[in-house]
């Protein structure tokens, strides 16, 4: 009960925080303004996903920082020392914390929920008043892969690791590597399979590519649909910049239906072809055949290579779940972050005055929310074979990714949990990953950095020399 | 197992604080080897000039600041021992409340702290607002509040909890006279109630008016200690208050006294009203009149809730309390002169009489006090008794009637 009263007081404070005002109307004006700015590519599907990927982006961000800022209500409670009678009162200092945090953190609940139900609104707004090209196919399109929940599975490649080894065998038996300096037998290895695997993603005409996904766990009776979403592209852009291939899904061998799908599409888009899902196997794998062979008699195709690059691998995807569903665990996820970002917030006012809290909290969700990529840099920056005292350097990117490490066991990494690609590409945020976010975000770092408030703040004396 | 009653309210025992700075050097030596043990249901003032300690004293006896060296113990146990907080109330030097609530929320957020159902902090809120006069300006955020408003509702959540021990920092500060009456008037009123009230202020007659004992403070350390009547009595001089007596009297007394005591008579005036009187009777009248005003009305008496006894010290408290009847009249509310020695006071004016019986004329002025009463061992002229007995009754009145209030 006294946790609540310092969070209900925490509330009426945040409610009439002109600063959250602000903010509120900063978020207000992204997610109403947005679709009437944003079109995205010009069809349905690109403005509906242009406002999801800018709105929740942008009200992420400008909640994160109302977070910050709402720890300023701590930060006054010693400067205008009301501290001075609340700690009077017969309320534990672990509960007064708790209390704030649970004020901040409800007071974003609440904000969240109004801005998903906007952003639910405005997306329908969208559907409705967006100019379409053609309403039936743009409507299906928006309903079959944006508003929905789909998992999506990779293809396995083949394993390239054999061959290379095969490979690298042959060359040091004919003694290709003898003068090579430095020559670390591992590492060509790996070169010679990635380069197999560069080879396989290549398609020459004529040629025909097999991709097997497994798990395919979804109902396999023909009137659902599973999906089949890749990306081409050519070594030389025909004149026209149009795609001619087939492709054939199903496997005869395992006695399900079969489907061949000719395709005709812009060279270099992710494109999605829409089968029944009895082209699944009883055992729920899927097998699906690329040809780059023209099937449309009477149409030119360019003489090309066709490639199937890294980092755009051949998926199927089927529906699991609805697109509400999907906004919820998103948000929730989002709430995570928030969760913790309090935490480090309320963390701070207490240490520290506003603006060094302020500053403090800040640097640490920038940290988070670049974490990833910062240790991308320091990886590229750094030399793997020298060591820390081989040059200044990288002493310095060394000792700097140390630091980062052990930061990182308090500082999460929010770009693990951003789903907001997911939902914008109607791929699922499956429950596992809100569960880990929940667990890691607002359970245990959470937990971490209160705990450290609590304690600091047990034992620090909060009323100031006044002599 | 030991008594409630037996326990201090407050001990400390060679209690010191040093403020250190930020490399952790000692740089200010606030309070230094502070003995100090207040008994329940005693107000007690604690005096000093600014940077004596007194606030660094009782931040710690709020478990605000931590002792540096020392023992301190509220009710028995630390201070920062939360079921220590549910029996204190404090009011600061300063009204550090939150501008943005209003003064029910604000009493409302201060009863939750205390874990009081919403009916009872509903209940407390109304009445504590009618208490320091602020109901008609419950709806007003605070930060709209006056000084004097502000340290109202400061007063107000310092009572929520119908505390067993109030902490009073500077109460009176910011008030205008009328608030300041009522504030001491309060604490007068919850001493007879057997509070343990700890008053800190520099407005001596405050202290003078309402506490029992005081400790003055004077760089961090204890100078004096000790009952106020004791501290402050003039044992070498004798008041004797009549209603207006004429020059022949006076003239009589005056020769009495020389032949009895063989000592002259200091002073002889008529006592000014005290301004503070004046002044609450210029505002009774205007508000009798209904003159409208946008800051604090006039407040109620104490509340029902903070007229109950103290539970640890009912019985001592008891015999205080049984006539007790709440009143705002002001001149019934007047501060007590120093009680005189009765008995000895008596059997000077009986001597007195005794003397002037056998040697002293009759006298010529018409007696202006009330009716006397026979005495004991004489039959007086009826002039010399009624002026004597006016005395007596005068003399023991103000205790009189301070105890019915």
């Amino acid at each position: 009960m006294q946790v609540w009263a310092v969070a209900r007081q925490m509330i009426s404070e945040g409610i009439r925080m002109k600063l959250a005002l602000v903010f509120l109307m900063l978020i207000a004006l992204v997610v109403l303004g947005l679709p009437f700015s944003v079109v995205g590519d010009s069809s349905l599907t690109g403005a509906v996903q242009s406002f999801m990927s800018y709105g929740l982006t942008a009200s992420a961000v400008l909640l994160g920082m109302l977070t910050v800022f709402m720890s300023r209500s701590l930060s006054d409670e010693f400067v205008h020392r009301q501290i001075y009678i609340t700690l009077t009162k017969p309320i534990p200092r672990w509960q007064f914390i708790l209390g704030k945090w649970l004020g901040i953190t409800s007071l974003n609940a609440v904000f969240l929920i109004t801005i998903g139900l906007t952003i639910y609104g405005m997306v329908f707004y969208i559907k409705v008043t967006h100019p379409p090209i053609d309403k039936v196919i743009d409507e299906k399109e928006l309903a079959n892969e944006v508003l929905v929940a789909r998992h999506a599975i990779r293809a396995q490649l083949p394993d390239f690791r054999k061959p290379a080894e095969e490979a690298y065998e042959r060359n040091r038996e004919q003694g290709k590597y003898n003068n090579v300096p430095n020559f670390d037998p591992e590492r060509e290895i790996a070169d010679l399979a990635s380069k197999f695997g560069a080879r396989w993603r290549l398609v020459a005409p004529r040629e025909y590519r097999d991709f097997t996904f497994k798990n395919v766990l979804c109902d396999r009776s023909p009137d659902h649909y599973i999906q089949v979403r890749y990306k081409t592209d050519v070594t030389n852009y025909p004149p026209d910049e149009i795609l001619r291939a087939m492709w054939r899904i199903g496997d005869p061998y395992k006695d399900t239906a079969v489907y061949d799908i000719p395709v005709r599409h812009v060279v270099g888009r992710y494109q999605t072809i829409r089968v029944p899902a009895d082209a699944v196997a009883e055992d729920h794998t899927l097998s699906v055949r690329f040809s780059n062979e023209n099937p449309f008699a009477g149409e030119k195709q360019y003489f090309n290579i066709m490639e199937f690059r890294p980092g755009s691998d051949v998926e199927v995807l089927f529906v699991v779940g609805s697109f509400e569903g999907n906004l919820l665990r998103l948000m929730t996820l989002i709430m995570c972050k928030l969760m913790f970002l309090a935490a480090v917030a309320v963390f701070m006012a207490t240490m520290f005055s506003f603006p060094v809290a302020c500053l403090t909290s800040f640097t640490v969700y920038i940290l988070a929310g670049t974490r990833t990529f910062l240790f991308d840099s320091l990886d590229f920056a750094s030399n793997d074979t020298a060591t820390m005292f081989s040059s200044v350097k990288e002493f310095l990117v060394q000792t700097i990714t140390h630091m980062f490490t052990m930061i990182g066991w308090v500082i999460p990494d929010f770009g693990r949990y951003d789903a907001v690609e997911n939902l914008v590409n109607g791929r699922n945020v499956s429950l596992v990953w809100v569960l880990q976010g929940i667990g890691d975000l607002a359970i245990l770092k959470t937990a971490i950095v209160l705990g450290l408030a609590m304690l600091l703040f047990y034992r620090r004396e909060v009323a100031e020399v006044s002599v | 197992m030991i008594d409630q009653r037996d326990i201090p309210v407050v001990q400390t025992a060679g209690l010191c604080k040093t403020f250190k700075d930020f490399w952790r050097r000692p740089r200010v030596e606030a309070v230094k080897d502070l003995n100090l043990e207040i008994a329940p249901g005693e107000i007690f003032g604690l005096l000093g000039p600014n940077g004596s300690g007194k606030t660094t004293t009782i931040k710690m006896l709020l478990g605000l600041l931590h002792a540096t060296r020392g023992r301190i113990s509220v009710f028995g146990r630390s201070p920062s021992d939360v079921s220590v907080k549910a029996r204190i109330g404090f009011l600061p030097e300063e009204s550090y409340l939150y501008r943005f609530l209003v003064a029910h929320e604000t009493l409302d957020y201060y009863g939750r702290l205390f874990r009081l159902p919403a009916r009872i902090r509903r209940d407390r809120a109304d009445r504590l607002l009618d208490m320091v006069g602020l109901r008609h300006e419950a709806k007003r955020p605070l930060g709209e509040y006056s000084k004097g408003m502000a340290r109202r509702i400061g007063l107000a959540q310092a009572l929520i909890n119908d505390p067993e021990f109030l902490i009073l920092d500077e109460p009176t500060s910011g008030l205008d006279p009328i608030g300041a009456r009522q504030i001491k008037d309060l604490i007068r009123d919850l001493g007879r109630k057997g509070k343990t009230i700890l008053l800190s202020s520099h407005v001596l007659s405050d202290v003078e008016d309402v506490c029992d004992r005081v400790t003055i403070l004077y760089g961090g350390q204890q100078q004096a200690v000790g009952d106020i009547d004791d501290l402050l009595a003039k044992r070498d001089v004798t008041q004797i208050k009549a209603h207006d007596l004429s020059e022949d009297t006076v003239a009589q007394i005056r020769d009495l006294v020389k032949r009895l005591e063989a000592k002259d008579i200091l002073e002889v005036s008529n006592p000014r009203e005290r301004l503070e009187e004046f002044f609450l009777q210029i505002v009774e009248e205007a508000q009798a009149a209904k003159i409208v005003t946008s800051g604090a009305r006039a407040g109620t008496e104490l509340p029902e809730f903070l007229q109950q006894p103290t539970a640890r010290t009912e019985d001592v408290v008891g015999e205080l309390v049984t006539a007790a009847k709440l009143t705002r009249n002001v001149e019934k509310l007047a501060p007590a002169p120093l009680a005189p020695d009765d008995q000895s006071t008596r059997k000077v004016l009986t001597d007195l009489l005794r003397s002037d019986e056998q040697t002293a004329p009759a006298p010529t002025a018409a007696p202006t006090g009330p009716s006397p009463s026979p005495g004991p061992a004489c039959e007086p002229k009826a002039g010399d008794a009624g002026v004597i007995d006016a005395l007596i009754d005068h003399t023991e009145r103000p205790t009189k009637a301070d105890d019915e209030d």
